[in-house]
């Protein structure tokens, strides 16, 4: 059997992928005849997605069903039958990743038929016009662009969609900045209510207002006028107390998130319950589970999400699916290879691919095929193919069948396709190595002009042969893989990813530095949601303490990493104890912490989490003043809808009650906007302050930009929404487990700037994050990714073996002198010397007489960086893949 | 024909300052085969003087239950009559409580929400429908034409039967009788400044200067329009607007009845064209 | 500087007692209202979203005397642009009512003639059921004047033109002189003495 995925998008991908490469069939159903849903149609995220679309297209356990509709399910959690498109499917499991639709009911004020007001979504498409054009032009009259500007919530916290779409304050963002990046002249206005972006997406909106000179201006924009050729904008000048107006060469409309028009369907289809919203009914301890045991959701069919938020959901739906079905498939790379033996006959294929226009709209291919057939040992010279499958082709059949045995490959970045490529050479029989890479689309084609282009794509073909003639097999070493997991810190986050790799198998240590697990959450009475937060604990503690897999260190922090993925070393030291322990994949979620912002004294003031305690007895105030975003740190995710549901619960204690809030912006994303809603129509005050608010003598002051004019509050209660900072422990960690940290917090491995689609690995392969450890998140989202944590988790631990890379340094002992540069250069301490019995060099002759001497050995930690090599005096040391001759080569040929 | 009887609500300046939109209107129907029975009795909707909902909702409730007792549904000329007969409809229909309040002050207020009000707009365009009107259709407008829908047309949108910004149905009304649009699509809502004709006189008059100038500029031979307050603006008014902003304008401003009869092949007179203000014969020469 | 213990907490539900004010408090000051409004054009000052917020606050004797109350075409623009159904032609319609009840108990003075020109036109619907144009005119141009005489003179200014052009069209004939009344007379006065302001 297998499971089932409905849906191919970014949620779909990902959590296809996941099953697949740790060993489950699995059968991903899309509608459409391509993968990708809505982010193929998002210019940066295309370019993120595609290899992961390639990866799946050739993937031996994925049936890709495309142009396909889940029309019936029968059966129960572990032996589902599915009828797609009339093909008959058995599934222990099904995943829902149906994705969104967007917001097209319009409101014609926007505009009134303009072809210069575009939504985002046809932005996105002239973003990536402008990059093959260099310019930015306006749809009416194909002038440039000079003046843009971007509405926000249309079609979002409104009557026809009640809820904040969460994605669009932060997709808006990144189109600015790429916009900015691109044109740094243009014009920018961006019109907003709240600002709803968090850690690092407030960090780009700072630099967007502060460094690309962006404005920001808060007014609802209702309607945009054509006039003499440009379109008005009237926006509240709240300074000034006026109105004013822009006017613009194009209109951006950031356009709302409304559930998949499929979703219906599907919901009827499989009994899954949807809210009333129209999104999939999930609770905030179990995000991606439905009402229907094994039929589990994923992404936007849950709500509104960026694109982070979504892929997290899909790994933890794959480990949620997973765990109920049969590993049936062997896992992709764990096979015996074996590789044709490369004589001293060169036979060099160079495949040049237009990249579905991207390269062959400004390079002339069939030029440089011309020149690069008239190179030395090129014995074949492929300038026909458009796509990655295509390119992947004949690259095998050229190794199978014309027997080449050093191909250069032409088109799409290594950094996203080398994996692939690399595996491709493999299984067509020829070491990964003898493959050359060439990055024409972004190193030239998206940089140089036509003309220009050609040239240039000549120049690097000419040298990637140079280079190639001298590429070297190299042995790749395998390594056992430990199908053992750390979990560090035993909050909600830590003790669900433990829970998670324990379901799936494997043994887990939760290393948790207090007395007793539950982390952060202890300090809290109520959840926003209704569920009292010490029951959700019990819950998690009670199933850790039963699972026998798990091992829980308490007072305990662990010393000593050392290892790489698949195979990691540590001490644990604590309480009495100190132990080494074994693991594959290590899972860091040390939380985060609430700190009471200063400036603000008295008995009366307490923080928001107190005052939640207090709500579950008296609370005697008239009076209150809630102060939001004041102190040092980050804005907590709930730290908004926390505020407004205490509010919404004092105010149901007691109606009487004033309640004054000072916010900046209030966050309440998603479906928590109607908590906003509510709060409002209850009676509760919203002030909006720019200059912190001030606490004197018994008076509350702050300046209300809405109203402009000063506002005075006699509080008898001042409630502090308190800003987060991480736990202190994350530096020593981030040293120890080698991943950065960003203001504290635990940074992502990134794709591409600003863009995420694995939002729990980290640049240290096996070691993930989640929680609040990456950034304070509501409850469903520490769940949700820590679910995601371990699912990624799990696929390093369901392979048997790892590879250690191929890139890494070696030493001529003949040759070296024993300085021990580097030693001190090495970054990752990888290089030691030792004595060692070698043969001595007499006068540039090797003679049969061996000494002791110092040389430097490479350990198992090299990354393969190459600066030992470049600082070697006596050229003794040497990075494979990277050998002096190779790059000489590639030189020679330039010139 | 799906429509063949209805009750009809002149509204209160049918035999006065837009007689000639009564007169069209129930020369049209009868054109059209639709027997119209005055609501008996009727009163006033409450115009937009009476601002308080729930006495609009007891003067209509009243207006209703005499057509309910009929079994027909209502239709009337004027955009303030529609909104307010529609939205007490609406009301009365949705709160059983309102009913009965209602019903409180007098029996002849018991109205039980069982017909709907209608602007003859949306009765000839969405009732009768442009497929039968066409086949009635005799004479051609060779006019350029400014429609204008002014407020209750399209708006609140729970009364409103077209687009709130960009309305279409009298569009399509006028392309079928041959009209041509002219760019107008941004006055087509906006207010006509009558509600402060009274007390502002100087914000009205330069509200509706804006309408008449903008279908100007567009060289429209007309404004079609189908409200009577409206007409009140831009026909009755547009003497005094010229007077006040020293303009000549010397814009026709017929009633979309109008129109429609015209293209049905009613006489001029027998629709009142010789009763608008400005004057109209410009146009009947066009009408081949 | 607003004081806002100096202020009246009430007023909000004042508000939303009143027919048409019930959604108030589901307003978040997004301007779509003010930024929408035809009349800002004419009017600078005048700003629906700032009234909703002073009311939210309690600032009742600001609101309530401020004379761009009295401009709103009840155009219906905001109510259906509004995207948190504040209803606010309807809104602004009750903070009408309330205000002028406040300016007959003579605790406010309100500049726009537009009151007495509403109640006027509810004068003739309840006396004759329907509009009686003259009979409006004869109530609100000595109300609005302060004598009949004044009054009377300023009718004469509007209406000479006007009165002369409807004439010729036949549109002010006698039909037009005379009350048209409804037969059942009884029951529109009974509407306005339950349903009509006190």
């Amino acid at each position: 059997m297998g499971i089932a995925v409905i849906g191919g998008g970014a949620a779909g991908i990902t959590a296809a992928l996941d099953l697949a490469n740790s060993g489950y069939k699995v059968y991903l159903v899309e509608k459409n005849a391509e993968l990708g849903g809505k982010m193929a149609e998002l210019a940066e995220c295309k370019v993120g997605l595609s290899p992961k679309i390639v990866e799946i297209e050739n993937h031996p356990n994925i049936e890709l069903m495309l142009s396909s509709e889940l029309e019936s399910l029968s059966g129960s959690a572990g032996n589902f039958t599915l009828k797609v498109s009339g093909t008959k499917v058995e599934a222990e499991s099904v995943i829902l990743a149906p994705g969104y639709d967007v917001f097209d009911n319009i409101a014609k004020s926007y505009g009134f038929g303009s072809p210069d007001v575009v939504t985002s979504l046809d932005f996105e498409g002239m973003l990536r016009a402008s990059t093959a054009s260099g310019e930015l032009l306006r749809p009416s009259d194909n002038k440039p662009v000079k003046k843009i500007g971007f509405i926000k919530c249309v079609g979002s916290r409104c009557q026809e969609n009640e809820i904040c779409s969460t994605a669009c304050c932060a997709y808006t963002a990144k189109e600015v900045w790429v916009l900015k990046e691109r044109f740094p002249k243009m014009d920018v206005s961006v019109f907003y209510m709240d600002i709803r972006v968090f850690g690092k997406d407030e960090e780009l909106v700072a630099e967007l207002k502060d460094k690309y000179g962006v404005k920001y201006i808060r007014s609802r924009v209702p309607e945009v006028i054509p006039e003499r050729g440009s379109l008005k904008v009237k926006y509240e000048d709240l300074k000034k107390g006026a109105i004013a107006n822009l006017d613009f060469d194009l209109i951006v409309l950031a356009v709302g998130l409304l559930p998949s028009k499929t979703l219906g369907r599907l919901s009827e289809i499989t009994g899954v319950k949807t809210d009333e919203y129209g999104y999939v009914e999930t609770s905030i301890t179990s995000p991606l589970e439905t009402n229907v045991p094994g039929v589990f959701a994923c992404g936007t069919a849950t709500a509104p999400m960026k694109v982070r938020e979504s892929v997290a959901q899909a790994s933890g739906a794959a480990l949620k699916a997973a765990i109920l079905a049969q590993r049936t498939e062997p896992i992709p790379g764990q096979e015996e290879r074996k590789y044709i033996e490369v004589g001293d006959e060169q036979k060099i294929g160079v495949f040049i691919c237009g990249c579905e226009g991207e390269v062959s709209d400004s390079v002339d291919i069939p030029a440089v095929v011309e020149q690069v057939k008239q190179l030395r040992d090129v014995v074949l010279v492929n300038g026909d193919t458009n796509t990655t499958k295509e390119v992947l082709e004949a690259i095998e059949s050229g190794i199978v069948d014309q027997g080449l045995n050093k191909i250069v490959f032409a088109g799409y970045t290594p950094r996203e396709y080398e994996t692939i490529f690399r595996d491709s050479v493999a299984k067509a029989g020829l070491n990964p190595y003898l493959l050359e890479f060439v990055n024409l689309r972004e190193q030239c084609a998206w940089v140089h002009d036509k003309a220009e282009a050609t040239v240039v794509a000549g120049d690097m073909l000419r040298m990637a042969v140079g280079r190639a003639r001298y590429l070297e097999a190299i042995q790749i070493e395998q390594y056992p893989v430990i199908p053992k997991a750390l979990v560090i810190g035993g909050g909600v986050s830590g003790m669900n990813a433990a829970l998670g790799i324990a379901d799936a198998g494997y043994d887990v240590y939760i290393v948790e530095k207090e007395s007793e697990l539950g982390g952060g959450l202890r300090e809290t009475g109520e959840l926003q949601s209704g569920e009292k937060a010490s029951d959700i604990l019990k819950d998690l503690a009670d199933k850790v303490a039963k699972n026998k897999q798990i091992t829980v260190y308490k007072n305990a922090k662990e010393e000593n990493v050392s290892g790489r993925a698949g195979s990691f070393k540590a001490n644990i030291v604590g309480d009495g104890v100190n132990e080494e322990l074994e693991f594959g994949a290590c899972v860091i979620a040390t939380g985060a912490k609430e700190v009471a912002p200063e400036g603000y004294s008295g008995n009366d003031v307490i923080t928001q989490a107190e005052f939640g305690k207090m709500l579950g007895g008296t609370v005697s105030a008239n009076t209150i003043a809630m102060i939001q975003d004041v102190g040092v740190g980050v804005d907590a995710k709930y730290s908004s809808i926390e505020l407004v549901a205490n509010a919404l619960k004092a105010k149901e204690k007691n109606h009487n009650v004033n309640i004054f809030v000072l916010y900046k912006d209030i966050k309440t994303y998603g479906k928590w906007e109607v908590l906003y809603k509510e709060a409002r129509e209850k009676g509760v005050i919203f002030l909006r302050y720019e200059t912190a608010p001030k606490y004197e003598g018994g008076i509350v002051s702050a300046f209300d930009v809405i109203l402009n004019d000063d506002v005075q509050i006699k509080p008898d209660l001042v409630v502090l929404s308190t800003p987060t900072v991480p736990a202190e422990d994350n530096e020593r960690l981030s040293k120890m487990f080698k991943v950065p940290l960003k203001k504290g917090f635990f940074m992502e491995a990134q794709e591409r700037p600003k863009m995420v689609l694995t939002p729990v690995d980290t640049v240290n392969e096996g070691v993930f994050i989640c929680g609040s450890a990456v950034y304070p998140a509501m409850i469903d989202e520490c769940m949700a990714m820590s679910t995601a944590a371990a699912s990624r988790a799990c696929v390093l631990l369901a392979k048997n073996f790892m590879e250690t890379p191929a890139v890494s340094s070696v030493v001529d002992e003949l040759i070296c002198v024993g300085c021990g540069v580097c030693v001190d250069v090495c970054p990752v301490e990888a290089i030691e010397l030792t004595e060692e019995l070698v043969p001595v060099v007499t006068f540039g002759v090797a003679t049969v007489v061996s000494a002791m001497k110092k040389v430097a050995k490479v350990g198992d930690g090299c990354i393969g960086c190459g600066s030992c090599a470049s600082y070697c005096p006596s050229s003794a040391m040497s990075l494979k893949h990277f050998r002096d001759r190779q790059l000489y080569a590639q030189l020679d040929y330039a010139l | 024909m799906s429509v063949t009887k209805l009750a009809y609500y002149p509204g209160c300046p049918s035999d006065a300052t837009a007689m000639e939109q009564d007169m069209s209107t129930k020369a049209v129907f009868e054109k059209l085969g639709v027997e119209l029975v005055e609501v008996e009795d009727w009163n006033c909707c409450g115009a937009a003087e009476v601002e308080d909902p729930e006495l609009v909702y007891a003067l209509n409730a009243r207006n209703l239950a005499i057509a309910e007792k009929e079994g027909l549904d209502i239709v009337t000329p004027c955009s303030i009559c529609y909104y307010n007969l529609e939205r007490s409809n609406q009301a009365l229909k949705a709160d059983e409580g309102l009913r009965a309040k209602v019903k409180g002050i007098d029996s002849s207020l018991d109205y039980n929400g069982k017909i709907k009000a209608k602007h003859v707009l949306d009765v000839f365009v969405n009732d009768i429908g442009l497929e039968e009107l066409s086949s009635k259709i005799s004479k051609k407008l060779n006019l350029k034409i400014a429609p204008y829908y002014g407020c209750y047309i399209s708006r609140p949108p729970e009364t409103g039967f077209d687009d709130p910004d960009d309305p279409d149905t009298m569009d399509k009304l006028i392309e079928l009788m041959g009209g041509e649009i002219v760019p107008f699509s941004q006055m087509k809502t906006l207010c006509c400044g009558g509600p402060l004709m009274m007390t502002r006189s100087d914000i009205a008059f330069d509200m509706a200067m804006k309408i008449l100038d903008t279908a100007k500029s567009a060289g429209a031979d007309c404004i079609a329009l189908a409200c009577p307050l409206c007409g009140m603006m831009l026909d009755g008014k547009q003497a005094d607007i010229e007077k006040a902003l020293h303009v000549e304008i010397d814009m026709p401003v017929v009633y979309i009845t109008q129109l429609l009869g015209l293209a049905l092949g009613i006489d001029a007179n027998e629709l009142g064209l010789n009763k608008n203000v400005v004057d109209t014969k410009d146009i009947l020469g066009k009408v081949v | 500087m607003i004081k806002t213990w100096e202020l009246d907490p009430n007023f909000k539900e004042e508000i939303m007692n009143e027919r048409g004010g019930e959604h108030l408090t589901a307003c978040f000051q997004c301007s779509t209202c003010t930024l929408g409004c035809p009349i800002i054009d004419y009017v600078p000052t005048y700003n629906p979203r700032k009234i909703i917020q002073m009311s939210l606050l309690g600032m009742r004797k600001e609101v309530l005397s401020n004379p761009d109350l009295w401009v709103c075409l009840i155009c219906q623009t905001c109510t259906a642009r509004c995207p948190q159904d504040v209803r606010i032609s309807d809104l602004l319609g009750a903070i009408r009512r309330i205000a002028d009840k406040e300016a007959e108990a003579g605790k406010i003075k309100i500049e726009s003639s537009r009151p007495i020109f509403d109640k006027a036109f509810q004068h003739q619907l309840a006396k004759y059921g329907r509009l009686y144009d003259m009979g409006l005119a004869k109530e609100y141009y000595p109300k609005r004047e302060g004598s009949f005489f004044k009054g009377m003179m300023a009718m004469m200014n509007d209406y000479k033109d006007f009165g002369m052009r409807m004439f010729k069209k036949g549109k002010m004939g006698p039909k037009a002189m005379f009350p048209e009344k409804v037969k059942d007379l009884a029951v529109m006065k009974k509407i306005f003495e339950e349903m009509g302001e006190k």
